[in-house]
């Protein structure tokens, strides 16, 4: 990997991550999702092929993470990217399931190097609060900015770019010593394969805490499987008769509201 | 308050908030809003950045500027694409200050107030829901053929409709205030919205559980079979818990393991971490089976057996 490559992933790692210059829309819920990160690293390697392989799996894996009252729950934009990294890296020669494993252990270790991270900075931001009470008490409306964007992007830029270029170094050093692909003993890849594929039912469990607000709504839930398992439908036909009944669903229970308006 | 802008004003000598600024308060908000999480404030300061130019254009002192200021750097936390509706209903109500017909004590604690509805909202509706579905949407263009069109789409769909759909929350806030917010959940639209939503990512998120979760017991048996047609003896597999299991119910055992990561999330508190190092441990004992009971023999009779089938 050369030097540029990984400044490229570093700087995407933080413009990926919560709270960067970008924004939360762009940053985090774009650039950050697993589906798109593993594309952009796909552009950085010239490979989007191999990187699209992982960043499926990987997308459904992380497809429950969100952030919840500011709580972290895993630094997806550090997973994904340093774990499609890591598959991109050292998988070379391997199968999909074997490289998807390999995704997921590198995922892994960025997203808890993240999440520390993300514990350091969102401490480091608590003294920035003196800056701008000094500037709220001097009714400076022209420097607010200094304090949230200004200084707190200086910390969250340095907090998230600089452990990425350090890991991602390592990753480029290691890199170069073994061929990973025939170092790794062939139970460590099945282990990896299991894992990655019972992974992806915690990403399903966490949507499911938002999602079953009352208990029988689990038979919805069903609905959804038994679509897939007997009706052998494709995602997209799924996702299409979700949104007929969706649309249903509101046009029918608006009626009797709707007549008590005009009434 | 000047009488040249006070005549430049509309005939009641009503302060306004110019278009233009609330264009410039929203976009401060759109892309800072996370610049300065933290613990003391949340997004305090992010909402100040976000409020400076309304405060500029509707208070002449010192003083004023620098209390309003004060109330905008305080806590304030929510999800901030939904969110963004806070900072619209602010504005009008500092608009209304500005004009005497509003207080500060009011506008802190509707702040305060909108805290809650609006990050529930917001983490359940928005991040819980819609960005999962269009994701799924996403792969499945990706996986039907061409891999890079599925995020190429998510890239353009995803940020420009949240930034309308932010924008049209922060005018709706302006416009309508906090009686306009809660018409709106009043008037039942937004709970069968919300309905809606849930009903369609609960269908998603079941196929989702189906394509995706894949969680088998490598267990099988391997026996000799007397074939009496050609008076042979074949190997053949008797037992197998995948085979067994999914002829009773399709992936029964990847919507079991589903339910129970929810049951553990959701009921027991467990966190993402704790589950991960438990599949992790699940993973490393089902590989321990599938190479003690040496299942691979098990899956090689069984792909003999359906090729003579075949």
């Amino acid at each position: 990997m050369s030097v540029l490559q990984m400044f490229l992933i570093a700087l995407f790692i933080y413009l990926g991550s919560i709270g960067s210059i970008v924004g939360n829309t762009i940053g985090w819920y774009t650039l950050g999702r697993p589906l798109v990160a593993s594309f952009v690293v796909g552009l950085i390697f010239g490979d989007v092929q191999d990187a699209m392989i992982v960043g499926i799996p990987l997308q459904v894996m992380y497809l429950g993470n969100v952030t919840p009252g500011g709580a972290v729950a895993w630094d997806l934009s550090y997973a994904t990217y340093i774990g499609t990294t890591g598959a991109l890296l050292f998988g070379q020669g391997m199968d999909a399931t074997a490289l998807i494993g390999v995704a997921t252990v590198f995922a892994g270790i960025g997203g808890l190097v993240g999440q520390l991270v993300w514990n350091v900075t969102y401490a480091l931001n608590i003294p920035l609060n003196r800056v701008a009470a000094k500037y709220a008490e001097a009714g400076d409306t022209k420097r607010m900015y200094v304090p949230n964007v200004v200084l707190g992007q200086t910390i969250g830029f340095i907090g998230r770019f600089v452990p990425a270029m350090l890991i991602l170094g390592g990753m480029t050093a290691a890199s170069t010593q073994a061929d990973f692909a025939s170092f790794i003993p062939p139970y460590i890849t099945t282990c990896l394969t299991i894992f990655g594929g019972m992974m992806a039912a915690l990403g399903m469990g966490i949507l499911l805490s938002f999602l079953l607000k009352k208990k029988w709504y689990v038979v919805i839930f069903l609905a959804g499987f038994i679509l897939v398992t007997y009706f052998k439908l494709s995602m997209m036909g799924c996702a299409v008769v979700a949104t007929i009944l969706a649309v249903t669903y509101y046009e029918v229970s608006a009626k009797p509201a709707q007549s008590e308006k005009e009434a | 308050m000047s009488e040249e802008i006070q005549a430049s004003e509309e005939a009641a000598g009503y302060l306004k908030i110019h278009p233009e600024t609330l264009k410039r308060a929203f976009w401060n908000w759109f892309f800072w809003n996370g610049c300065s999480q933290q613990a003391e404030s949340m997004q305090g300061m992010a909402f100040a950045q976000s409020m400076a130019p309304i405060i500029d254009d509707l208070y002449e002192s010192k003083e004023d500027k620098a209390a309003a200021l004060k109330r905008h750097v305080s806590l304030f936390n929510t999800e901030p694409q939904v969110g963004s509706i806070c900072n619209g209903i602010v504005s009008g109500l500092e608009e209304a200050n500005a004009n005497g017909a509003c207080t500060p004590e009011v506008i802190e604690s509707v702040k305060v107030a909108l805290i809650g509805p609006t990050s529930a909202i917001g983490d359940s509706l928005w991040v819980g829901t819609i960005i999962p579905i269009l994701l799924t949407i996403c792969m499945t263009i990706s996986q039907s053929g061409v891999s890079w069109l599925g995020p190429i789409v998510y890239m353009v769909v995803y940020p420009v409709g949240t930034a309308i759909v932010s924008w049209k929350l922060f005018q709706l806030g302006y416009k309508g205030g906090l009686e306009g917010m809660q018409s709106l959940m009043a008037s039942g639209k937004l709970d069968r919205l919300t309905n809606a939503m849930v009903l369609m990512g609960l269908i998603v998120v079941g196929a989702l559980t189906a394509s995706y979760v894949t969680c088998t017991i490598p267990f099988g048996i391997v026996g000799d079979v007397f074939d009496a047609t050609t008076g042979t003896t074949t190997q053949a597999v008797i037992f197998d818990t995948n085979t067994m299991l999914d002829g009773f119910f399709p992936k029964l055992l990847p919507l079991l393991l589903t339910l129970w990561i929810y049951h553990l999330y959701t009921h027991k508190k467990w966190s993402p971490l704790a589950i991960m190092g438990l599949i992790l441990v699940l993973a490393i004992v089902l590989t321990a089976i599938q190479y003690l009971t040496g299942y691979a023999n098990v899956q090689a009779v069984a792909a003999a057996a359906a090729a003579a089938a075949a």
